[in-house]
């Protein structure tokens, strides 16, 4: 906000805002004054369409000469008012404004602009899955005629079932044509798919797009509806408002960890257990603002499945966890300290620790992360982005360079943030072997040889001056740096040369400046922090150990090559939330508990440690992981088990520096945000939610604690070696795909692609493939037959084969192949 | 994909492009081609002039339907709008409107079976002192009565005719 301070006049009482503060703005967060809006929303341009927030409006009269304000007799200054009234929302404090929004006048233009907006509205609110939370509804009730002078037989009857895609459905009759999704689309998602057509009484919310209104945040379009007109296909008819409970959650799929609000309700559905119902935003402007991606909010379903492991898996068969826990201690102990452990990025930190203390008290020291496709999470916690980092700060004069990442399909909530960045004038570099989507939110858009992403960065000097040196001018800098097309070498070099480049530039160490990486899953930097990484995991492949515990890793879904490497561990303990392929060949498979059955914490992309709390009835005998194996420690005389994840936490913060200070206590604190969604008016800021289950806190970088980061020499990975008729395979992350905990979301199923490799047109023209045909892409020891799509997705030489679109596992890192027709 | 509209208008498409800045600035009267090339602006013609202007095909129908002079369904060939608004309503253009329907034999906002008239009631046309009067396609015809428009139907279906056998 800017530091240049206005005085202005709300029901006589001066506030001092910020100049060119929005009136509407003002009025809520300075004066406590709710002024309603339907079409007005903080977060978007105002358009002052709806007319509901008509507010008396003048200035105070000055004396031309002295420039003194001027008073009556009474010693009240005069005030020249406008003749009408004015919509608050278009107008913007500057000093001397006056304004009145309790006057007769006011009053009943609010009335009547009510009045009007039911004049077609169905009263179908008894079904209507907004009633209970319904702006509508609440503004009519505080504000609305108390009975209608309107003819039922002249209401207009539309079509109340109309799909805009095959998540949203739009009623026509419901919707009061506020634009807010149409905006919404347009001005922050940057896909203008929804639009107004016809005009007037006629208008209407359309799409003529194919697909249909199919972006990955249209959810959003239904919390921020300020009537019933938009509903999800996960929701509707689904509960009432009024009997969910708001569990504060983090969203499990993607390193932004989104805050999210599980609606939960004891269900019929679900054996009367306390049920998922919907997943909703809530508010951290630091993390997603008031927003969450589709995948967030309609990928909530595997908590339940049916395929959930549900009993304590020993040598094949259902057992119970007293047997499990018996026979898992007599394996550690017979491993004579040769154990090692791989935990993939869902488990919470406290079970990370509970795994850590585990292998770590039996002589195990080996701790591997994964999957192992990023690394350099150490570097983030060395020059990682500053505490108090906002992404919706970088503006004008700002700098981000994106390298190596489709963004949009690996966090789309930073796609989101950053495509605003670029809105508000930052310099941002997309930099790819390919076009991706984040590409048309770019200032330059430098490529570079597929596979080469961390030569490209490390001479960046030579082959892109031009943006080298914008970058380094910039007044903030954030650099994201995936691993897309490079191996585990080629990501510790990537991540090595964007250090250096900030270190180099200075831009480190404070906020809004520093390094993110999109760690796949929500917890990829605690994984780092509790001492995982996927360094150590290429070593368990090269030397496997006797016993492997397998947490939370999907290891044989994930890579084609891990069978002939985990065939050599003895003995594999697995905990999954499913009976994934490793459950099978481990001797002991035991069954843990979703995020949504317990509580924890995750460590997002941004270093913010972050709780989640429990929602959902648990599924069969499934535990914490964190509770499973601290039973197994204290089984084995090494320790009591903990009785809760606070209590864990405790003891992390205790053992490990970077926890320090993150008690639950603390970790539930909040402030209050700008925009002001909190009390009943939802008019406001649509139903994302207030957020009462704390914002977390952020590791500070060890730049930030006083040491020096070194620049390291960058070890470049050789140059692949790509034969005749050879191409580079690219893996590719699709948000929509088959893992296993967001194949269970069904109704998203029309949404995820088909298997495809993304071939580029003059290589499809020389061995004449054409877009549709089948085809096989031979790689070393794998082969898969997939669909050509030849639409200019990939670079000369390069084939685009994403990932978790069909059950057999496609490489997970870069790899040279072939690809001919079937 | 194939886009007929910007093969066989080139020219014309390039010199509205060249007067904007933006190609999307030039929709409207791409629009106006494709209405003439197809007599109505079908969904395949909204997204021809999407692809041609690198709009979204959304908003190239959002701006269709909101001007009235899009036509959005195919109509007839010649689509006449008789003004009825108060000062033709005055010199008889509610019943010059109602005859014309009766003498074609449709309703108001129908198609003759042949194809060839539509007729509609719209707002005020701006020639209230040549009232009755309508507007076919984009041409006003004024002072009208029923015979001079009998006349003027026998004239169209000859003209339109004589059109067809041409090609």
């Amino acid at each position: 906000m800017s530091d240049n301070m206005v005085k202005i006049i709300i029901d006589d009482v001066e506030y001092e805002v910020p100049a060119g503060m929005n009136v509407v703005d003002a009025a809520k967060w300075h004066a406590s004054n709710d002024i309603p809006v339907f079409c007005y929303h903080p977060k978007m341009e105002p358009v002052g369409m709806c007319r509901m927030c008509l507010v008396e409006m003048g200035t105070l009269q000055r004396n031309p000469e002295t420039g003194a304000v001027m008073t009556d007799e009474d010693g009240n200054p005069l005030v020249r008012w406008f003749p009408k009234l004015q919509t608050a929302c278009t107008q913007v404090a500057t000093d001397g404004m006056v304004f009145r929004t309790n006057t007769q006048a006011v009053v009943d233009a609010r009335e009547n602009v009510l009045e009007f907006l039911l004049t077609s509205h169905p009263l179908d609110c008894p079904i209507c899955d907004k009633g209970g939370e319904c702006p509508l509804q609440n503004l009519t009730m505080a504000h609305g005629p108390g009975e209608s002078r309107m003819n039922f037989s002249d209401k207009m009857k539309l079509d109340k079932h109309v799909p805009l895609g095959d998540l949203i459905f739009l009623d026509e009759e419901r919707c009061i044509q506020c634009g807010r999704c149409v905006r919404f689309q347009d001005e922050l998602v940057g896909d203008d798919v929804l639009a107004f057509h016809e005009r007037g009484r006629t208008l209407q919310i359309i799409t003529n797009s194919d697909p249909g209104f199919d972006t990955y945040f249209s959810g959003n379009t239904t919390d921020i509806c300020p009537v019933g007109a938009l509903t999800t296909a996960d929701f509707r008819f689904g509960a009432r408002p009024w009997e969910l409970t708001e569990v504060p959650s983090i969203d499990p799929h993607d390193a932004a960890g989104s805050n999210i609000s599980l609606s939960v309700r004891l269900d019929r559905d679900f054996g009367g257990r306390a049920m998922i119902k919907r997943v909703m935003p809530r508010q951290n402007e630091y993390v997603n603002e008031l927003w969450i991606s589709d995948k967030a909010r309609f990928g909530h379903h595997f908590t339940r499945s049916e395929d959930r492991l549900q009993k304590p898996v020993v040598d094949g068969k259902d057992s119970d966890w007293a047997t499990a826990i018996s026979t898992i201690a007599g394996l550690l102990e017979g491993a004579d300290g040769d154990i090692a452990a791989i935990a993939g990025s869902g488990m919470s930190n406290e079970d990370l620790f509970a795994l850590r203390s585990l292998v770590t008290a039996n002589g195990g020291k080996r701790l591997g992360a994964w999957p192992t496709t990023h690394t350099g999470a150490d570097l983030v916690a060395a020059v990682g982005v500053g505490v108090g980092t906002n992404l919706s700060d970088l503006g004008a004069g700002d700098a981000v360079l994106i390298v190596a990442s489709d963004l949009e399909e690996e966090v789309p909530i930073w796609r989101l943030r950053l495509k605003g960045a670029h809105d508000r004038g930052a310099y941002v570099v997309v930099a790819n072997a390919r076009k991706t989507r984040m590409d048309d939110f770019a200032s330059a858009t430098p490529r570079y040889q597929a596979g080469k992403a961390a030569h490209w960065l490390d001479g960046i000097d030579k082959a892109d001056p031009e943006v080298a040196k914008a970058l380094k001018a910039a007044q903030n800098l954030v650099i994201v740096a995936g691993a897309e097309g490079l191996t585990l070498d080629g990501s510790r070099a990537l991540m090595q040369s964007a250090a250096n480049f900030l270190i180099d530039s200075g831009h480190y160490g404070k906020a809004n400046n520093g390094l993110m990486s999109p760690l796949p899953g929500p917890n990829g930097m605690g994984l780092h922090y509790v001492g995982f990484t996927p360094e150590v995991t290429a070593d368990i492949a090269q030397n496997p150990p006797k016993v492997l515990i397998v947490a939370q890793a999907e290891i044989l879904s994930d890579d084609p090559y891990a069978r002939a490497w985990l065939d050599k561990v003895e003995t594999i303990i697995s905990l999954n939330l499913f009976p994934d392929a490793v459950a099978d060949m481990a001797a002991i498979a035991l069954p843990i508990q979703s995020f949504a059955e317990r509580d924890g914490t995750f460590t997002n992309g941004e270093r913010r440690v972050q709780r989640f709390y429990t929602a959902q009835g648990p599924m069969g005998d499934a535990l914490p992981a964190w509770q499973a194996l601290s039973r197994i420690s204290e089984h084995m005389g090494q320790g009591k088990a903990k009785a809760s994840a606070a209590a864990v936490m405790v003891m992390m913060s205790n053992e490990l520096p970077a926890f320090e200070g993150m008690r639950y206590r603390e970790l539930s604190r909040t402030e209050r945000q700008f925009p002001d969604i909190s009390g009943d008016d939802m008019y406001y800021g649509g139903t994302a939610y207030q957020n009462k289950g704390g914002l977390g806190k952020v590791i500070p970088t060890t730049a930030e604690q006083g040491e020096t980061p070194a620049r390291a020499d960058v070890s470049l990975p050789p140059v692949l070696e790509v034969g005749k008729g050879q191409f580079v395979v690219l893996p590719a992350t699709r948000l929509y795909n088959l893992e296993s905990t967001f194949r269970p979301s069904t109704l998203v199923h029309p949404r995820i692609m088909s298997p495809f490799v993304e071939v580029n047109a003059a290589d499809a023209a020389r061995l004449d493939i054409n877009n549709g045909d089948v085809v096989e892409v031979k790689l070393p020891d794998v082969s898969v037959r997939v669909r050509a799509s030849v639409n200019g997705g990939a670079p000369e030489g390069a084939l685009v084969l994403p990932r978790h679109l069909t059950d057999d596992p496609t490489p997970m890192t870069v790899a040279v192949g072939e690809i001919a027709k079937v | 994909m194939a886009n007929p509209l910007a093969d066989k208008y080139a020219d014309r498409i390039q010199k509205h492009m060249s007067k904007y800045p933006d190609k999307r600035s030039a929709v409207m009267p791409l629009l106006y081609i494709a209405q003439e090339e197809y007599g109505w602006l079908s969904p395949d013609a909204i997204v021809q002039v999407a692809e041609i202007c690198e709009m979204d095909p959304t908003q190239v129908k959002s701006i269709a339907g909101f001007y009235t002079m899009y036509r959005e369904s195919p109509k007839g060939k010649y689509w006449l709008q008789v003004c009825t608004d108060l000062p033709c309503a005055l010199k008889g253009a509610d019943q010059f409107h109602h005859d014309l329907l009766a003498h074609l034999g449709i309703e108001e906002g129908g198609t003759t079976d042949d194809g060839m008239f539509t007729v509609e009631h719209v707002m005020c046309l701006a020639a209230c002192d040549r009232a009755p009067m309508l507007q076919c396609n984009f041409g006003y015809v004024e002072n009208l009565d029923m015979d001079k428009m009998k006349e003027l139907l026998d004239k169209w279906r000859k003209e339109a005719e004589a059109y067809a056998n041409a090609d």
